[in-house]
């Protein structure tokens, strides 16, 4: 595999004039065809070893997802769905019933899901107050997930959560996301969302998917 | 596109450039051997030619003609600095990768011919040194090879040259690893050691197999290895005092003002004077070497010891006064001389002691002040023994040398070859913490992921650009010029970051500080460390024509100083 020395740059992790000059001194093994450099990827491996650097290739990758826009509520709403009339007695059943209507999990993603959002409940409720609730897993799913989801699923009766406030909960919003960080934000924003009184009226009057999303937009372009 | 110039392309050498290596190491080492028989053979004809009128009285001022001319033609049609060339040639190894100017290829030779043919008392082996070194540079060049490959060429350069002029190959290589290189690793020393072969092979199909100085054999006991240890002591002064006196000699030539070659005349036509009652030390004194080696020196201790000393005054007197050529001739015959003086004085106080024949202390004395001056024992080891085909003084000949190099460094820390190059901070040895900071440069080091903020800017939007950012320093600049004003630490506004009332109170001008050393981008590193030291800095704004363009900190720093020395130490 041949590399560039814009690459191997990035691969050693030192700025390109660095490189240059290793070139330019014989430090670095490098093959020239006319005027251009041309690195082996296997020849600066060993290279590296030999002199104990770290050289991985990976960096890229990494990089381009931190520079990724950040993450909104809106997109992340959108993907997950709004669910209504979601039926259970207790906080594990109302889960169960919940995640069942989620399209884009298998079943044995459920069940594992399942299996960690209840743990996080016994922990301590996720309800937030003012019949919200949160749920979601203690730790966020694997690399698998590619963009944060929200899904909101509003209930047929209210439910006793154990929430902070005592009240009973109507609406989950189910936060999963591929990172922590990611996690938080969303959060944020969430939480941001819900400090408004007139959302919370608004969510009681069970708004329809479009309508919900379109305050959410408004709210979010607000702040 | 000429693709035979570019031997790294060949099929051959594709599979391995250490292949290339030891092909271009053997031309180099040809050339080089070359150069030195040109220089002696042009020495001997021109030693030849002037000997018809060496004996009128007026012949001081040969050597008074001969520096004047060397002088001239270095300072006017070649445009080098007098000396002998062996600081630059390490000078260039460790700064430059080894460039050396083309012409530098005949520009000693020529200079010093002129100076030691003409009785200047110096030696023709550092210009051979710094000619041959040239050769390899510029044949690096030619092949367009990389800096690492260029500094073996010019270790081969010189280690063909020494091997050639002397016909000892081992001195040759050692003198390159110890002297000029200042390293030995797996890759440069085969190269250098090929070099070598072809140096000497070439001296001895040219001049024939010779050694330089042979003698009797010597039968040495232990009595003779004890007091080869006074050798060493006298020696290393003998040492000292010729270092002293070079430098002194070059401050003194420093204050006559008059042009460079005038003064070289000066010095040139004081060696003739000595030269008139003391012919011994005119030359490069290969000839009462031998005298001395095979114990035919006939004149007393008074004699000796004067004679010595003279040398010591005429060796000064050329190479300070601007004149051109090494010091390695000079120091054997101060050697031998030295060691001649004190086997004279030991068997005037034990007569009745059975000491070894005179020549052998000449020789000791040979190898100690070589080892004292170079602060190499090594060379001076192998160079004797080799040159004097004496492998029987092996024994104290490595006392002499470990001692006398030991002495020396105790009182001058730095040898002849180095003392300008240490004073100036550019001896910079590979692997070193110096030759480290030196390849490192500012902007391989520039942070460049700070945020500027304006001076007006009130402490409330300053606080959201804090929110958005990563790093704890913020440069400030003023809003129309664009002008660096200070620098903004995220401590400085602690105080009134949990006060709200403050936000639009604040400007961020107000509360920054104005007074950061700055540091411009092509400062020396060790510099700004020491700046960083003193003043307790972790980090530095690097500023250019009042604009903001980087910082700079110790945690980069240490990061990438790391790499390099990774990439530089191991093979």
């Amino acid at each position: 595999m041949k590399l560039t020395i814009d690459e191997v740059a990035q691969c050693l992790d030192v700025p390109l004039s660095t490189v240059e000059r290793w070139i330019r001194q014989g430090r670095i093994p490098v093959g020239k065809s006319g005027g251009e450099c041309i690195f082996q990827k296997p020849i600066l491996e060993v290279w590296a070893k030999k002199h104990n650097i770290s050289f991985t290739l990976s960096d890229k990758k990494v990089k381009k997802h931190s520079q990724d826009k950040p993450v909104n509520l809106f997109n992340a709403m959108a993907f997950g769905g709004v669910y209504y009339g979601i039926e259970g007695d207790s906080v594990s059943e109302v889960l169960e019933s919940a995640l069942k209507n989620i399209a884009f999990l298998d079943q044995d993603e459920k069940e594992t899901l399942w299996v960690k959002l209840l743990e996080r409940e016994e922990m301590a409720s996720t309800g937030i107050g003012r019949g919200i609730a949160i749920p979601h897993p203690r730790i966020p799913l694997d690399e698998s997930m590619e963009e944060p989801v929200i899904i909101t699923c509003f209930l047929k009766n209210p439910l006793d959560y154990r929430a902070v406030d005592g009240f009973p909960v109507f609406v989950l919003f189910i936060l999963l996301s591929p990172s922590i960080k990611t996690h938080l934000h969303l959060l944020s924003r969430l939480a941001f969302c819900v400090r408004d009184a007139s959302f919370v009226e608004f969510l009681k009057r069970v708004p329809d998917q479009e309508k919900l999303l379109e305050k959410v937009e408004n709210l979010e372009y607000a702040s | 596109m000429k693709p035979w110039i570019y031997p790294a392309q060949w099929a051959l050498f594709k599979m391995d450039d250490r292949l290339l290596m030891m092909f271009i190491g053997a031309i180099v080492g040809t050339c080089s051997g070359f150069a030195a028989v040109v220089l002696n053979h042009s020495l001997l004809f021109l030693l030849e030619w002037l000997s018809q009128w060496r004996q009128h009285w007026w012949a001081f001022i040969l050597p008074a003609i001969g520096a004047a001319l060397s002088s001239l033609f270095l300072e006017k049609v070649v445009k080098e600095g007098a000396g002998h060339g062996v600081p630059e040639v390490i000078y260039s190894v460790s700064r430059y990768g080894g460039l050396l100017r083309l012409r530098s290829t005949f520009s000693r030779l020529v200079s010093s011919c002129l100076t030691i043919g003409s009785g200047g008392s110096a030696g023709p082996e550092a210009p051979v040194v710094m000619s041959g070194s040239a050769i390899g540079s510029n044949i690096a060049r030619f092949f367009s090879l990389n800096d690492r490959q260029r500094v073996t060429l010019v270790g081969c350069g010189a280690a063909g040259a020494i091997s050639s002029i002397f016909n000892a190959p081992i001195a040759g290589i050692v003198f390159t690893v110890e002297v000029i290189l200042g390293e030995w690793t797996a890759l440069n020393i085969i190269p250098i050691a090929i070099a070598a072969v072809a140096g000497t092979e070439i001296s001895r199909a040219l001049q024939g197999n010779q050694i330089v100085f042979s003698h009797k054999v010597f039968a040495i006991d232990m009595g003779d290895i004890i007091a080869s240890i006074g050798v060493a002591v006298f020696t290393a002064a003998a040492a000292i005092l010729l270092t002293h006196g070079l430098r002194s000699m070059h401050k003194i030539s420093g204050k006559v003002r008059a042009p460079m070659w005038i003064r070289a005349a000066i010095g040139g036509s004081m060696v003739g004077i000595i030269g008139l009652s003391l012919p011994v030390v005119l030359g490069e004194g290969y000839h009462s070497v031998h005298t001395m080696i095979e114990g035919n020196f006939s004149s007393g201790l008074a004699f000796v010891a004067i004679a010595c000393l003279a040398k010591i005054i005429a060796t000064s007197l050329t190479l300070g006064w601007g004149g051109s050529g090494g010091i390695f001739a000079p120091c054997l015959v101060i050697g031998s001389l030295v060691g001649l003086a004190y086997h004279r004085a030991l068997s005037m106080l034990w007569p009745s002691a059975d000491w070894v024949n005179e020549g052998c202390f000449a020789l000791l004395g040979m190898a100690g002040l070589i080892s004292g001056m170079l602060q190499a024992p090594l060379t001076g080891i192998f160079l004797i023994v080799e040159i004097t085909g004496g492998y029987a003084v092996i024994l104290p000949l490595i006392m002499v040398s470990a001692i006398s190099a030991t002495l020396c460094h105790y009182i001058e820390p730095s040898s002849f070859y180095l003392k300008e190059l240490v004073d100036r901070g550019h001896l910079l040895r590979p692997g070193t913490d110096a030759r480290v900071l030196s390849d490192l440069s500012i902007k391989e080091l520039l942070e460049t992921d700070c945020v500027c903020v304006s001076q007006n800017m009130s402490l409330r939007d300053f606080v959201k650009i804090v929110e958005n950012s990563r790093r704890n320093y913020y440069p400030v600049e003023n809003d129309e010029t664009g002008e660096f004003v200070g620098m903004l630490h995220l401590d400085d506004i602690r105080p009134y970051l949990f006060n709200r009332m403050l936000y639009d109170a604040v400007l961020v001008g107000q509360i920054m500080n104005p007074h950061v050393a700055t540091v411009l981008p092509d400062e020396d590193l060790s510099k700004i460390l020491r700046k960083m030291d003193s003043q307790r800095l972790f980090s530095m704004p690097v500023v250019v024509n009042n604009r903001f363009v980087g910082m700079i900190s110790k945690a980069t720093l240490l990061d990438k100083y790391r790499k390099e020395l990774m990439v530089q130490t191991s093979f």
